[in-house]
């Protein structure tokens, strides 16, 4: 298959590393014996680096979603292994998990149902630090607000109810919810695909910024490849469940290998091409 | 009208209504359990504000009677002795929630004329001080039941939504057993199951046990289909990120899903509770005399004499319509208000 | 095919979880028919002992269900202390006549609620439907008891119905037809109440159960090819409503069985229900168990019928 593409930058090694990883479903019809068994992606290999950022793209169905899902220990996987920082996440145990949830952290595509309506924004963005255990009341909404500053929110709209945002607003409020542990790895599934264009931009800066400022690592799950192409450092791509190809971002774009990949790209451009069309 | 502003009017009559029935031994003028054969079967007492000599009195007032040989009913009217209406009178002491003693009462007459509101019964009982007295059993019968019925939902839901599985099956099958029952059946074979000479505060309950563990199953269904949405809510998966253990989630998103199911249920499981436990009464197997349980008022009616002869018997049953119309129409705009708010 | 005798043999299981749990129910109460007498000094407690053992009311629960299941098979279903003879027989006659109570009602009531169910829903919104809506409501909010009693007091104070009773007293005398006439006249007030308590929540499913079918595309396609309104809403909308009304019928007949019981009570129909008030009040075991599980058969018969009809209409289910 495609081992990485040949990274030179770096001396702790790669913050995580997912080996052979496959995830099946398996269903029951009600009232028979029969079993029906779906697999979502198999023999996925990868690996992000400190700092750097890994775009997952493929079409819809393609597994992305259930990839994320499991490393960010959402879901067992079936088969494989999950590595954080050399250490195996599929092993540990129940206190010791608690612990590594804190170094990886997701952000859902649809903002409006990752955060409970009844809850204010400060609540949300604190709640990390009430499950786990952090700092006094007083001391956990200080640090809310800090996080709502850091995200580009208005603090004065702490006690405000996540349906009183607009979308890009409550993809802030995620982001920070899911800095407040501190995270090494953030995931983003499919994160930007319910924004508008403009939002998207603005939401890609602010991330960017939080790399540079964080030595964050970033999983992009996306079907958008443009969007992905300005940000990512590495790109994966999955087709029906596999890894097809799997190099730095100025290598696939530049001289794709694999037939999908190429299509992918084409099909990106020649939407370009007739928005182009259409503007001029 | 809108829905919000019909629920504020529905609770606030509601409040009100249980408000006197709380205090009934205040505003009633006798005890519920009172007799005087020589004023059995009275018809309502009329109140007068005009006597006989066509002169007005502010004190409204009223006459004494004579029994005559056939009852009450028949009385005569002495229009030469007028009794005035007098407020906040000494009378027969009463306890307010069971500690408190007091004697004053809103309104009464001096003996020996007597204030009949509702008229009174078989035994000379004062039928709207039974009535008043009587809320206080069926309505907080129904509400205790209730309130029994949708806690024993919620754990059996939660749980069989939450965790699924077999223990999800079990409990579903085990509601299903209980629905399969009509269950009026299933109340009486199970108050055939008790004791039937026991204390009243046994009987009663004894009674609010056997509803509120009949009624489990269908809060319990409504439930496990608002956390088997609500589990799956990627909020409730973010809160998992984070290291939440079950009982938390439990506790903090999937639950509090279900606050607006549980309280329409509520309000939907009083009344028929209340009317359960008057039903039970009627036929002679809830709480026995003298307690006054609108059931115990309404039974004589099983009787053609008093059918046909005493009307003013039936004034419980209609005094207990408009109750329950505020207990729909709170019910109603909770649903809808439930409707709109986004989950 | 499969499909039903699943649900044959899940009704046969629930049936059987039932007689336990109602058999249980009632072993659970301490005393039974002989305490009463066994309180009289003037009778010995070794008479009252050999009674006890003679019905068998010393033996342990299992040994008791197992008489008791063995009596089923039997067919007399165990005997009544208070009427000394065998429970089936006095329960058949008892049944016969709910049955005809509660089966009469239920047709009167369906057949007049589809009608207004359909007509609210296309209506929907018009003065006639919230004219309805309104009537329904009120209806809904009268307790059962109420009602019942509403009924008894008007024919006690008009006298145009019988205030009681199945039959009148000269009832063996009369001719066929004057008999009919006689049963249809006793018929009516019961049947009426039952009719008045359980027509309100069906109206308002029937109609809210044509308003979702309405307003599906395919009905609004068929609108758009030209088909008529009267046809759209008969052989389009009511085929596919029909799926939910018949799960539906079920929970109505549970619903009537329980109103029934009260309703023979007030007046004074010799069904099923005043029996078991007095057998309770006797604590006549056998009695109260057989009434229990008569109704139960009632009500998982009823369900079934439901099912097959679902099964034979709905292609759905049959996919399965």
């Amino acid at each position: 298959m495609n081992s990485g593409p040949q990274s030179n930058c770096n001396p702790c090694g790669p913050l995580l590393r997912v080996s052979g990883l496959g995830k099946e479903y398996v269903l029951r019809r009600p009232f028979s014996r029969k079993k029906v068994a779906v697999s979502a992606f198999q023999d996925v290999s990868l690996a992000i680096f400190p700092g750097k950022t890994l775009a997952v793209v493929g079409e819809s169905g393609a597994g992305k979603s259930s990839l994320a899902r499991c490393i960010a220990l959402l879901e067992r996987p079936t088969t494989g292994g999950i590595e954080l920082a050399g250490q195996n996440l599929l092993t540990l145990s129940e206190k010791e998990l608690s612990r590594a949830r804190r170094k990886v952290q997701m952000i859902f595509q649809d903002s409006a149902s990752a955060l409970n309506p009844r809850l204010t924004a400060n609540e949300i963005i604190a709640e990390p630090l009430l499950i786990q255990g952090e700092g006094t009341k007083s001391q956990r909404r200080e640090r809310a607000l800090q996080l709502m500053e850091q995200v580009g929110l208005n603090r004065a709209s702490e006690r405000k109810r996540p349906l009183e945002f607009s979308g890009g607003q409550r993809q802030r409020i995620a982001i920070a919810r899911a800095l407040a542990l501190g995270p090494q790895l953030l995931i983003l599934d499919e994160a930007l695909s319910n924004l508008d264009a403009a939002n998207q931009e603005l939401i890609l800066k602010l991330l960017a910024e939080l790399q540079a400022a964080q030595a964050l690592s970033f999983l992009h799950i996306s079907h958008d490849l443009r969007a992905v192409s300005e940000f990512a450092d590495e790109v994966a791509v999955m087709y029906q469940g596999r890894i097809v190809e799997w190099r730095s971002a100025r290598d696939l774009f530049a001289s794709p290998e694999h037939s999908y990949t190429r299509e992918l790209l084409a099909s990106a451009r020649s939407v370009d091409s007739i928005l182009l069309e259409r503007s001029a | 009208m809108a829905q919000s502003q019909k629920l504020a009017w529905s609770v606030v009559v509601l409040a009100a209504f249980s408000c006197v029935v709380l205090f009934a031994g205040f505003f009633v003028p006798y005890d519920f359990a009172a007799q005087d054969r020589d004023t059995a079967f009275a018809p309502p007492t009329g109140i007068h504000f005009v006597d006989a000599g066509g002169s007005f009195h502010f004190r409204p007032f009223v006459y004494g009677t004579r029994d005559l040989d056939q009852g009450a009913a028949s009385a005569e009217t002495y229009l030469d002795k007028s009794y005035p209406l007098r407020w906040f009178v000494r009378g027969a002491p009463y306890k307010i929630a069971g500690i408190f003693t007091s004697r004053v009462h809103l309104f009464g007459v001096e003996k020996p004329a007597r204030i009949f509101l509702m008229g009174s019964d078989g035994y000379g009982r004062d039928q709207f001080s039974r009535f008043l007295y009587g809320g206080q059993i069926s309505l907080l019968a129904g509400l205790i039941a209730a309130i029994l019925s949708v806690s024993i939902g919620i754990v059996a839901g939660g749980i069989a939504g939450y965790y699924g599985g077999w223990i999800d099956e079990i409990l579903m099958r085990g509601g299903e057993l209980f629905l399969a029952l009509p269950w009026l059946y299933l109340l009486f074979a199970v108050r055939a199951a008790l004791p039937l000479h026991i204390s009243q505060w046994q009987v009663f309950l004894l009674l609010i046990s056997v509803m509120g563990l009949i009624g489990w199953a269908r809060p319990a269904r409504l439930i496990r289909g608002v956390v088997l949405s609500a589990k799956e809510r990627n909020f409730v998966l973010a809160a998992r990120g984070m290291g939440a253990s079950d009982a938390y989630l439990l506790r903090r998103h999937v639950l509090p899903q279900t606050y607006a199911v549980l309280l329409t249920q509520i309000t939907l499981l009083v009344p028929q509770y209340v009317l359960a436990e008057v039903t039970l009464t009627f036929l002679g197997l809830g709480v026995g005399e003298p307690m006054p349980s609108w059931g115990a008022l309404l039974s004589s009616l099983q009787q053609y004499s008093v059918l046909s002869s005493y009307w003013w018997m039936f004034l419980p049953a209609v005094l207990m319509i408009p109750l329950f119309v505020v207990f729909y129409a709170a019910a109603d705009a909770l649903q809808e208000l439930h409707k709109s708010v986004p989950l | 095919m499969r499909y039903l005798t699943r649900r044959l043999v899940h009704s046969t299981l629930l049936l059987f979880a039932v007689s336990i749990f109602a058999f249980g129910i009632l072993q659970l109460a301490p005393g039974d028919f002989f305490t009463p007498i066994s309180l009289n000094p003037q009778i010995s407690a070794h008479t009252v002992a050999a009674l006890r053992s003679q019905y068998g009311l010393d033996q342990s629960f299992p040994i008791r269900y197992e008489h008791w299941l063995q009596s089923v098979f039997r067919g007399d279903f165990g005997i009544s202390f208070a009427y000394g003879t065998p429970v089936a027989p006095l329960l058949a006659v008892r049944a016969r006549n709910t049955l005809l109570l509660t089966g009469t009602s239920l047709l009167v009531a369906w057949l007049l609620a589809i009608p207004f169910g359909i007509w609210s829903a296309a209506h929907r919104g018009k003065w006639a439907d919230r004219a309805g809506g309104i009537l329904t409501s009120s209806l809904l909010t009268v307790p059962d008891l109420v009602l019942f009693l509403a009924l008894l007091l008007m024919a006690v104070r008009t006298g145009w119905f019988p205030t009681g009773g199945m039959t009148s007293a000269g009832f063996d005398d009369l001719a066929i037809g004057g008999k009919l006439d006689d049963l249809a006249l006793h018929l009516v007030l019961p049947c009426l109440g039952l009719v008045l308590t359980t027509l309100p929540p069906l109206v308002r499913h029937v109609r809210s159960a044509m308003i979702e079918v309405l307003e599906a595309p395919f009905v609004r396609a068929a609108r758009a090819h030209g088909i008529s309104e009267r046809r759209v809403l008969l052989r389009y909308a009511l085929p596919v409503a029909a799926n939910p009304l018949i799960t539906l019928f079920g929970y109505s007949l549970a619903a009537m069985l329980s109103a029934s019981l009260l309703v023979e009570m007030v007046l004074s129909w010799p069904g099923v229900g005043p029996l078991l008030v007095e057998a309770i009040l006797a604590k006549d075991v056998y009695v109260v168990v057989g009434a229990v599980m008569l109704s139960s058969v009632f009500l998982v018969a009823g369900n079934l019928v439901a099912d097959a009809v679902l099964f034979a209409t709905d292609p759905r289910i049959r996919m399965d």
